[in-house]
């Protein structure tokens, strides 16, 4: 399977953004990563049999010319899913640092800990 | 024919409309309302049986253009599961103060969206339905706002999350290869596949999202945090322990189906089932909170169900089908009787409770039935699926063995919880209500018509014919009551003398170590498949 430019910059970003949840404690920068993964998924869907001299599927053209609808149909959805899921884990932090006043994932663990 | 989709929307769109339009009655509407999704559930199940499988396209596109509706014998069966439990549940918190307009709006919408996810038979409205099904989930675990449940909640959103985006990538992968999303159409499309190589890391990027939906060996530590949290009400422990982590299950029937043609990968499920049940029996017995030894034990079912399903054999594996029905039906049983228990007593701690059969005999019944049935005694529902499930083993030794130790596991978790009941108490307390006694009376019933008939049941929901040797049976009712008395013995005499439970109770994993247990399965997954083929 041979992989075009933008797919391997699309998987280049997703490895970034694992890197940014293995490696940092911080939880804002965790959603942050989960954002770049989610951008990263968005180019690798767009780029998936895309050729440069391709033209966008609208109005009446050549259909062998035109670029794949399906999957930037389909990244709308994902784009508006990301959106939100990215503010319903930003809505939650902002709870959880009112209860616990830290934005690391070992120090809010250990306070849960204490508490139970 | 009514179209499928109404089974998936109706629910959603009567929950907003209620939610809504100020109305004084919130429940009561709720509950016919809810009656209304039973009804059509009944219905789209008698259909499917009586037609075959049912594929409707939404639009009326040609299947793959539209978004396909899929009701085969077993999403019907689990859409009418589905019905009947949250019917029940509801029946079961009419009175709660909480259950009001915003909680009934969240928990009836999280019924239409897994109609659908049992029902879509399209990678993408799949994804789209369980990434919308966790944030509802999320919300649910920490509806009561305590601190505790806030963490537990989040941490449950984000780790399913970077799961689903492994899913997601999977997709892509495999729109790339097939050009299609449907899962039909992928399925036909296999066999033109020269090169199973090719499949690999699609493969490995869904199997470990779905790994971690269905609470596999590394990736399991998500789910005693989101069914076993402490303030989470019953009745949602009760249907995401019971019936919202069957999703998981059933989507890897489904995924391990399309990809069996080209990639075979039973044996590594075996040992990874058998390890899932194995270290989740472990965890149970070494926790001291009641909602979390139930929340382990699921865990451990779990691996029990996906050991079943690896087994390739036809009668283990509508066995193990059978035994999501049962789980399902036991396993809510004892969380919602948990949640009156620890209302009573007001501490969830295991050693703290004793007497409750004389103070709540009632509901100790109900319990009973409910263990009988998850131990596998013999005329409860339990013991027909895991007879199945073992009925392949026999020529195979160690695999028979194997499922002994599990069911052995089990039943130690059983008699450390049963502890519970014995001892004296003197505190007389109120009557359960009706509501509350009808709801967990259903589905204790259950537990034991779904054993004595348990043929029938089988011939009744999934159009199969088996046959149940009494040989065979008494001679696993004798394995039971053997493996009753050892663990009978093991709970009093050795359980306290083993210092290793109490290490075990200490393992937590935090965010980072759950990311890094993903890539980990991913890894051997991959590898693994690699070094195969």
């Amino acid at each position: 399977m041979t992989l075009s430019f933008g797919e391997i910059i699309a998987l280049i970003l997703f490895c970034v953004g694992f890197y940014g949840l293995l490696a940092r404690r911080n939880i804002i920068r965790t959603i942050i990563s989960l954002g770049i993964i989610q951008v990263a998924i968005i180019l690798f869907f767009l780029a998936i049999n895309f050729e440069s001299t391709m033209i966008p599927p609208i109005g009446v053209s050549d259909p062998s010319m035109v670029a794949d609808p399906l999957p930037q149909a389909l990244m709308i959805t994902a784009i508006v899913i990301g959106v939100s899921v990215t503010a319903v884990a930003l809505t939650m932090f902002i709870s959880l640092y009112h209860r616990y006043g830290s934005t690391n994932w070992m120090k809010v663990k250990k306070k849960r800990r204490d508490e139970s | 024919m009514m179209p499928l989709f109404l089974i998936v929307l109706f629910p959603i769109i009567m929950a907003l409309f209620i939610y809504l339009s100020f109305n004084r009655l919130p429940k009561i509407s709720m509950f016919m309302m809810q009656l209304i999704v039973l009804a059509m559930a009944v219905y789209f199940f008698i259909y499917t049986k009586e037609n075959g499988t049912v594929i409707h396209v939404l639009g009326y596109y040609d299947q793959g253009i539209g978004i396909a509706l899929k009701s085969d014998n077993i999403a019907s069966v689990l859409v009418l599961l589905n019905a009947f439990l949250f019917t029940c549940m509801i029946l079961f918190n009419y009175h709660k103060p909480y259950m009001n307009r915003l909680f009934l709006f969240l928990f009836v919408i999280l019924q239409g969206l897994m109609n659908g996810i049992f029902l879509a038979n399209d990678m993408f409205t799949i994804y789209v339905l369980i990434e919308l099904s966790t944030i509802v989930v999320s919300v649910l675990i920490m509806f009561k706002k305590d601190s505790q449940s806030i963490y537990d909640g989040m941490l449950y959103l984000l780790t399913n999350i970077v799961s689903m985006t492994l899913f997601l990538l999977g997709i892509a992968y495999m729109y790339k290869i097939f050009g299609s999303l449907d899962l039909d159409i992928i399925g036909q499309r296999m066999s033109l596949i020269e090169n199973p190589r090719a499949l690999i890391l699609p493969y490995s990027l869904i199997i470990t999202s779905i790994g971690l939906k269905s609470a596999l060996m590394p990736l399991f530590s998500w789910l005693p945090r989101a069914h076993g949290t402490p303030s989470a009400p019953s009745i949602v422990s009760a249907i995401l322990s019971g019936l919202y982590v069957k999703g998981g299950l059933y989507l890897f029937i489904r995924f391990q189906a399309i990809f069996s043609e080209q990639l075979d990968t039973t044996h590594i499920f075996l040992i990874l089932g058998f390890m899932t049940a194995v270290i989740g029996f472990l965890f149970a017995l070494s926790q001291t909170d009641i909602k979390l030894i139930l929340a382990y034990s699921t865990v451990s079912q779990i691996g029990l169900i996906i050991f079943g399903l690896s087994l390739n054999h036809d009668y283990s594996y509508w066995g193990s089908i059978y035994h999501i029905v049962n789980h399902a039906i036991f396993k809510s049983v004892l969380f919602l009787t948990a949640g009156m228990i620890i209302e009573t007593y007001e501490t969830r701690d295991i050693r703290q409770i004793t007497g409750v059969f004389k103070r709540m005999p009632f509901v100790s019944i109900i319990t009973f039935m409910a263990i009988l049935g998850i131990t596998g005694a013999p005329l409860f529902n339990g013991s027909i699926s895991k007879y199945l499930i073992q009925s392949d083993t026999s020529s195979r030794d160690l695999l028979e063995y194997g499922l002994i130790l599990i069911n052995l596991g089990t039943i130690m978790i059983f008699v450390k919880y049963g502890s519970m009941f014995r001892g004296d108490s003197h505190v007389k307390t109120a009557p359960v209500r009706l509501n509350q006694k009808l709801a967990i009376l259903i589905l204790g019933g259950f537990c034991l018509a779904g054993g004595i008939f348990g043929v029938q049941f089988i011939k009744l929901l999934f159009n199969i014919n088996i046959s149940v040797s009494l040989d065979g049976y008494v001679r696993k009712a004798i394995v039971y009551m053997i493996s009753l008395i050892i663990g009978w013995f093991f709970y009093t005499y050795l359980y306290s003398k083993i210092g290793l439970f109490k290490k075990i109770r200490e393992i937590e994993l935090t965010f980072n170590q759950i990311c890094f247990s993903i890539v980990l399965f991913f890894a051997g997954m991959f590898s693994y498949l690699l070094y195969i083929i």
